[in-house]
């Protein structure tokens, strides 16, 4: 995001945060016997349109969980990337999933509970493949192949420019030209990528080093202090019961990458 | 919003390089091409039956489907028998498989044009096959079809842009990495589309001069 959008953001949250009345608190929403979650359809797994039109997806089947446990009924409201904060800051949404990754530019603007899931930058190679760290990919014999316009090829731009790059126009051909040798690796977000490995009998390898491991948590209006508590509390439980992990496996076809509630890693990247 | 297109034009040299990989792969694609619609068109005219068969359902096939899919097949079909053709190869044989039916339809079509008279001279002459294709059809052929050939030419150049689907960087791939890359897609398309348009208009120009000189085709720009 650049300088002056990241501005614009915070001009447009600070200025509905100010129109706006006091946000629904944790009695407010038990006593209304409903809670209002905002949830991305357009990022599945995170979440998606089903059969019968109704959104479902790892965020539904979480956001759900979290209502049993209040005690309320769970009302899913459709979110972009770009509106989610201001529903939020609105009041149209009690709480903001969707693949809410925390950045220090959001804090300043919303709270944020425990992390749910994490989303791990890396390296997607084959098992036949010796590369362990990133810098091992900046050589001339080293072949990617990345998805036109998405961030990492810009990153590679930066941190491996003298790798060669193949660019495609989405991640299943991606997935298919490194099983079919057309290349040796794959930079991206790897949990929403891993998907696309199973159609091949290739042997796959994720490098053990993430390149970025980024935490997606639920957005609370600032100082609804209660209700970020709680659901911080619900959180710790669904991770402890091991439904989080579960619903992860059921949605994505393979466990999550990294760990939420273990230690940050050290970034290869910088 | 305003247009912005300093960030896409401060690119140029980029762009450029681009629309000449476009001009090099359609000028090498329609050059095999032509080589492979002669050799189809001639053996249509003159070549035993099972040939013409064969060549007929070369020429069917390949008129019929989109050169997408055929480049796509050539892409990802083919390493699955083990032949990985890197990205501009793989688009270069799928031009060129293409365009030498359509090449090989065009030239047919001057061949039937040639009248009998000039063929009944040559064989009174005693012209062999080769002779008739060299002396005959061939100055006949290239006269009367140039414009068409042209066309196709000019066709090809603009249906470049597919490659980039195979991550060949050519005029229409680095367009669209630049536009993903400043976030200016609009503009990155209009400039992509002026080079377009100035690459065809040369093109046109040269071939018109090329047949007034060799072919003495009177033919006008617009």
């Amino acid at each position: 995001m650049s300088h002056r959008s990241r501005v614009l953001l915070l001009a447009a949250c600070a200025l509905l945060a100010a129109a706006d009345a006091a946000a629904r608190t944790l009695e407010d929403i038990i006593a209304s016997k409903r809670i209002v979650v905002g949830v991305n359809p357009n990022l599945p797994p995170l979440g998606l349109y089903d059969a019968k039109n109704q959104i479902d997806g790892f965020d539904v089947a979480i956001a759900r969980k979290i209502a049993d446990a209040l005690g309320v009924s769970l009302d899913i409201v459709p979110v972009g990337p770009s509106d989610r904060i201001p529903f939020l800051l609105a009041d149209k949404i009690d709480v903001a999933a969707g693949g809410m990754t925390r950045t220090a530019d959001r804090l300043r603007v919303i709270d944020f509970t425990h992390p749910v899931n994490t989303e791990v930058m890396g390296i997607l190679t084959t098992a036949d493949k010796p590369y362990r760290q990133l810098n091992q990919l900046d050589d001339p014999s080293v072949r990617l192949v990345q998805v036109r316009g998405t961030t990492p090829v810009k990153f590679i731009k930066d941190k491996l420019p003298k790798a060669q790059v193949l660019l495609l126009d989405n991640y299943p051909d991606a997935v298919r030209a490194i099983a079919q040798g057309r290349a040796d690796a794959l930079i991206d977000v790897l949990d929403f990528v891993l998907v696309y490995t199973k159609n091949y009998s290739t042997k796959w390898r994720v490098v053990d080093a993430p390149i970025e491991v980024g935490y997606d948590c639920l957005g609370i209006k600032k100082g609804n202090t209660a209700l970020t508590q709680r659901l911080n509390k619900e959180i710790a439980v669904l991770h402890t019961n091991g439904l989080i992990a579960a619903s992860w496996l059921k949605w994505f076809g393979h466990p999550m990458l990294y760990d939420p509630t273990a230690q940050a890693p050290v970034a290869v990247s910088q | 919003m305003p247009l912005q297109f300093r960030p896409i034009l401060e690119q140029w040299p980029y762009l450029l390089g681009g629309a000449w990989l476009s001009l090099e792969m359609a000028a090498l694609a329609f050059a095999c091409g032509m080589l492979i619609g002669l050799v189809c068109a001639a053996l249509l005219q003159l070549g035993p039956p099972y040939l013409r068969r064969l060549i007929t359902a070369y020429v069917t096939f390949a008129t019929n489907t989109p050169q997408l899919v055929q480049i796509y097949f050539l892409f990802f079909g083919l390493p699955e028998v083990g032949v990985i053709l890197p990205p501009l190869a793989a688009a270069l044989v799928g031009m060129t498989f293409n365009a030498g039916a359509y090449l090989c339809e065009i030239l047919r079509a001057g061949m039937l044009s040639v009248r009998s008279a000039e063929l009944e001279a040559a064989d009174v002459l005693g012209f062999s096959r080769i002779q008739v294709l060299r002396y005959v059809m061939i100055p006949h052929v290239m006269k009367v079809m140039f414009p068409s050939l042209s066309n196709q030419f000019i066709i090809m150049t603009l249906g470049t842009s597919m490659a980039s689907v195979f991550g060949v960087e050519e005029l229409t791939g680095r367009t669209m990495s630049l536009g993903a890359e400043t976030y200016l897609s609009v503009e990155a398309f209009i400039v992509a589309a002026g080079l377009y348009l100035t690459i065809s208009l040369v093109a046109t120009f040269m071939l018109i001069v090329y047949g007034r000189v060799i072919y003495r085709i009177k033919a006008r720009m617009l």
